[in-house]
């Protein structure tokens, strides 16, 4: 069976089903903007607690992050070549803010990163250059925060993400991406001077933070009175997408690092910091994945008709 | 004016006239559909019906895949409420199809036909205007209409179910019906008015 008359078939046995499950976002190619949408709020969490511990090599790795986050969302656009339209409707569209957002980050990061690396440079940190760069980068940074979580909101169609708390739970992802992101820059560059026990401690506060948010959601979906929210819910815990979401974020992202935190396995170094770091950036993937693959469309059944 | 369209679920008998013709008429690839039918088996024997529900863009009074859209690909005509895509802006990031609470936007991701050598010179000449990699859906054959006709799957229905007129015109027969029959819609819910209404079965 060729990949089209498979995609075709695949297409019809969905059609068919009273709960059609969504797989342009998280499967094929989708997987790029899964891949985006977790690069880009890493980058913008380490950008912040890079900014909050004046630690240039954060600074730096949400830079990198970010480039690889656009480069991962013009991968799963279908006509890459028009990216640039994407700024003309900030007004209504979340997608578009973020566009206007990750633009503003790498050009302001642009500007004010170099002079705190390279020396040789007509311009420095402090100049006007550098402070105009600190804000736009600053500006994008909080709009890279935000806007995931909307995107996922505003999609009417998949009555799972239309929750109110989605917008936080990603607030909540892109901080824990970013001390994560800190976490193992510090086993390569060293540590910043606050030193790694702050980092860790906002981990664990922001951890925890997203497990009482995740399970709310969990909770708001199933008692919405939506079936189709219902359904995401029991797709992700009993259906096609438990293993990532036992196995990925669960394990991988939960289990492990309090593992690793908990001293048990080998002692508290920068080596098992970058490795709690890791593991934890892992398993927030893993959560976008299986939150995006969980998406079921808003049914559409004959047996809604209204009868006389 | 407003087009909308009313339809009447008491005649509708299953045929997919509506879903042939519309292809015909768009010359939509394999795995696009700008009209289908959704079938449905209800009660046990002896006392079984079968149950047909026709969908297609509801061309929303506050449509969210415009909103959504980034690029202003998706957009509505003021002149007559008709929710349309031009193609040349969209980007194929497809979040007109999460926004989309009638699941009626297809994303055309490989230039595809019907026939397994190659397309058919009408195929050809139905899908030359089409292009890949970007999201596709009705806009109430809104060529046609231009020309004074009705949509092809209103123009095709062999039991008169779907009737095209104006919503805003009180006295059209879209607007006689859905007052008269009790019309409604799918997922008021939702909030976005939509132009397609149902009579009851």
């Amino acid at each position: 069976m060729t990949e089209i008359s498979a995609k075709y078939e695949q297409l019809i046995q969905d059609l068919r089903r009273d709960f059609r499950p969504q797989r342009e976002w998280g499967e094929g190619r989708g997987v790029f903007l899964v891949i985006g949408h977790f690069l880009v709020g890493i980058a913008a969490g380490a950008w912040l607690f890079g900014l909050i511990f004046n630690y240039v090599p954060g600074l730096v790795a949400g830079f990198l992050l970010a480039g690889g986050g656009g480069i991962a969302h013009l991968a799963f656009l279908g006509r890459p070549e028009r990216f640039w339209k994407m700024v003309r409707h900030v007004r209504t569209a979340w997608i578009s803010r973020g566009f206007v957002g990750l633009t503003l980050f790498l050009v302001g990061a642009m500007l004010y990163l170099p002079p705190l690396v390279l020396t040789s440079l007509p311009w420095t940190a402090d100049s006007a250059v550098g402070y105009l760069g600190w804000g736009m980068a600053a500006v994008g940074m909080v709009v890279l925060i935000v806007y995931m979580g909307f995107v996922y909101t505003a999609s009417k169609g998949i009555p799972f993400w239309s929750s109110p708390l989605h917008p936080v739970l990603y607030m909540a992802y892109a901080l824990r991406g970013g001390i994560a992101a800190l976490l193992v820059t510090m086993a390569l560059f060293g540590s910043p001077s606050a030193g790694a026990s702050s980092l860790i401690t906002i981990w664990i506060v922001v951890t925890a933070a997203v497990i009482v948010l995740f399970a709310l959601e969990i909770q708001g979906a199933l008692t919405s009175g939506n079936p189709a929210a219902r359904r995401s819910v029991r797709e992700m815990l009993t259906g096609r997408i438990a293993v990532y979401f036992y196995g990925g974020t669960l394990l991988i992202g939960l289990v492990v690092p309090l593992a690793l935190l908990s001293g048990h396995i080998a002692p508290l170094g920068v080596g098992v910091l970058a490795a709690i770091g890791l593991f934890s950036a892992l398993g927030d993937f893993f959560m976008k994945y299986t939150t995006i693959r969980a998406g079921i469309y808003l049914p559409l059944r004959p047996s809604q008709i209204r009868y006389r | 004016m407003k087009w909308g369209m009313v339809i009447d679920l008491k005649r509708c008998i299953g045929c997919y006239g509506c879903q042939l013709s519309c292809k015909a008429e768009n010359g939509t690839p394999p795995g696009v559909y700008y009209a289908r039918v959704l079938k449905a088996e209800e009660g046990q024997y002896p006392t079984v019906r079968n149950l047909f529900l026709p969908v297609l863009c509801n061309h929303c009074e506050d449509p969210p895949c415009v909103s959504a859209c980034p690029t202003g690909a998706s957009f509505k005509w003021e002149e007559d409420g008709i929710v349309d895509i031009n193609h040349d802006l969209c980007v194929g990031c497809r979040s007109c199809m999460m926004a989309c609470p009638y699941t009626n936007r297809y994303f055309n991701d490989q230039a595809s036909h019907y026939h397994p050598q190659s397309a058919t010179p009408y195929e050809a000449a139905r899908t030359a205007s089409h292009q890949t990699n970007v999201v596709m859906k009705c806009n109430f054959c809104r060529d046609r209409v231009r020309g004074g006709k009705p949509p092809a799957c209103v123009a095709n229905c062999p039991t008169v179910a779907r009737v095209f007129g104006d919503l805003d015109d009180p006295t059209s027969d879209v607007s006689r019906l859905i007052k008269e029959r009790g019309g409604f819609t799918l997922h008021p819910e939702v909030g976005t008015g939509p132009s397609v209404y149902y009579l009851p079965a």
